[in-house]
């Protein structure tokens, strides 16, 4: 019995030592493999740095033939040096990925039987932004792995050509491979081109991917997409209305305030919320007596960035919302005191508490009063508690008083 | 008359080597800094001409540096340049009204700095005489 035992041992003992040579020669291999790649970087590097910069027609003319690991090595200074460039250099390290058959190379990976060797294919095919590959990138948006796929569409996204934006406006009608959140992303990053082919295309699109659209335009910020958003504002659909409001506000053209003054009296509250929200962005003066308004509507989020949108209005809006104050509608007077408070008008007026100026303090006090009335004295009773100037906490303990302000 | 200094910010040690070479070979001496400390140090010490500034850095970040090498007399007259992935409308406002001469952001044209570091340098050499 003891002598199995003791040949088990020498047997785990044995497989230990094995494991263990392994797991060091391959580590010692790894690198040597990497000391090895480093060398090679430092001699190709600066030659390739040099074409990149404008030297030589070709960069096959300035380096022997690269091969194993030299070949490697040169496709990953390129791509790395592709990440923080654009212009001429960046053309030119398309054109040394192309000469070199990088691009050729990466293309046959896309056909790999595993999904990340083709994934992975796709990803630098992007880097290297060849057009001879975006054919072949657009045929693999039908892979069978979904991230393959959305891989390929990231992939055309970087490549800034206008052949890779239709397949992508394609992928928006079939909801159920592709994610229109996604797509919508990959197309705002591709500029007013994909503006343009979603402004012809959008009739034909999807309701789902419709919603994702219409922010897509609104982040791309293209103006040629204002026609299109205006007459959205009065799509048969509540959230085609709200985005397309949301997206106007984007653009932030001032001429569009009489369409969006329309939208915040529209009967779904999300349209109303968003159009509030634009029209703040656009900083019309007409605009203030309608945001007003808005601060009493029945929904917090309409009321939320209304107030929101006063705010950024400037003076002119902060005045307004100094008004609303003692509006009757309870709602507004709550929604008016937390936005001053969040933009620090209130604490300005607390400061002033201290001020040797007697007519300042007077001011700053009446400012409190009202502020107390409005029931909303949360942020007033911290800074009773916690200012540093025991005459501000005196005179705020004194307003906060239950009695001393009536509502 | 002896080259202008550069000194290239930068913590991605390609876009060091790249900008080394591009600015090199084009006559200029350059100095590196791989995080935000070390930036200001060798600005502290060497007075470069330029500095071409990344923003986001180790241990202290590019606006960090440029505050404080602006509030110091010995530093503040060193001209520079931002360069940056931030590409918002008030990141570079928040950069140019901090003191940069100027804002690059990447991914960027390799010609178009060439022709930015140059005009700085004409500009501050022509203000020195």
């Amino acid at each position: 019995m003891s002598e199995v035992l003791i040949q088990v041992l020498w047997v785990l003992g044995g497989v230990l030592v094995l494991l263990s040579l392994y797991i060091i020669a391959n580590k010692a291999l790894r690198e040597m493999r990497e000391k090895r790649a480093a060398r090679i970087r430092r001699d190709l590097e600066p030659r390739i740095l040099e074409y990149i910069n404008g030297k030589g027609e070709r960069l096959a003319a300035l380096l022997p033939p690269p091969k194993g690991m030299e070949r490697q090595v040169v496709e990953e200074v390129l791509l790395d040096n592709a990440r923080f460039l654009k212009g001429n250099s960046r053309a030119r390290i398309t054109a040394a990925c192309e000469d070199l058959g990088y691009v050729r190379e990466r293309v046959r990976q896309l056909r790999n039987p595993r999904w990340w060797k083709r994934a992975e294919a796709a990803e630098k095919l992007a880097a290297m932004k060849s057009p001879k590959s975006a054919q072949d990138i657009i045929a693999l948006m039908r892979d069978e792995v979904p991230e393959v796929r959305m891989r390929a569409a990231r992939a055309l996204g970087q490549m800034e050509t206008r052949t890779s934006i239709k397949p992508l406006i394609e992928a928006f009608q079939d909801p159920n491979r592709w994610s229109a959140l996604r797509i919508a992303d990959i197309l705002s990053g591709m500029g007013p081109e994909a503006a343009d082919e979603l402004v012809e295309s959008f009739a034909t699109l999807p309701i789902k991917a419709r919603v994702a659209a219409v922010d897509c335009l609104g982040r791309v910020r293209s103006h040629r997409a204002a026609g299109l958003l205006i007459k959205l504002l009065s799509d048969p659909d509540r959230d085609i209305r709200a985005r397309a409001a949301h997206s106007l506000g984007l653009i932030g053209d001032p001429n569009f305030t009489p369409d969006l003054l329309r939208s915040v009296k529209d009967p779904a509250w999300p349209v109303r919320a968003m159009a509030a929200k634009a029209l703040g962005k656009l900083g019309r003066p007409e605009a203030v007596e309608p945001l007003r308004e808005a601060l009493k509507d029945r929904e917090w989020w309409v009321r939320i960035n209304a107030a929101e949108g006063l705010r950024s209005m400037g003076e002119r809006g902060l005045a307004a919302l100094v008004g609303a104050i003692e509006a009757e509608d309870r709602y507004a007077r709550h929604a008016a005191v937390a936005t001053l408070e969040g933009a620090g008008v209130l604490d300005q007026y607390v400061e002033k508490l201290a001020s040797p100026d007697e007519r300042e303090r007077e001011k700053a006090l009446a400012f409190i009063r009202k502020i107390v009335a409005a029931e909303r004295t949360d942020h007033l009773m911290q800074t009773a508690a916690r200012h540093a100037q025991e005459k501000v906490r005196e005179q705020l303990s004194r307003i906060l008083a239950p009695g001393e302000v009536k509502a | 008359m002896s080259p202008s200094r550069i000194l290239v910010a930068d913590d991605d040690s390609t876009i060091r080597r790249f900008i080394v070479t591009l600015l090199s070979d084009r006559g200029y001496e350059i100095l590196e800094a791989a995080d935000g400390e070390q930036a200001y140090k060798v600005a502290e010490h060497a007075k470069p001409d330029l500095m071409l500034l990344d923003l986001i850095m180790p241990f202290r970040d590019g606006f960090d540096v440029l505050q404080d090498l602006k509030r110091a007399p010995e530093t503040s007259g060193i001209p520079v340049i931002i360069m940056s992935v931030k590409d918002r409308e008030e990141e570079i406002v928040k950069g140019l009204s901090m003191g940069a001469d100027d804002y690059v952001v990447k991914p960027f044209n390799s010609l178009e700095l060439v022709a930015r570091v140059r005009k700085v340098l004409e500009r501050e050499s022509r203000q020195a005489e």
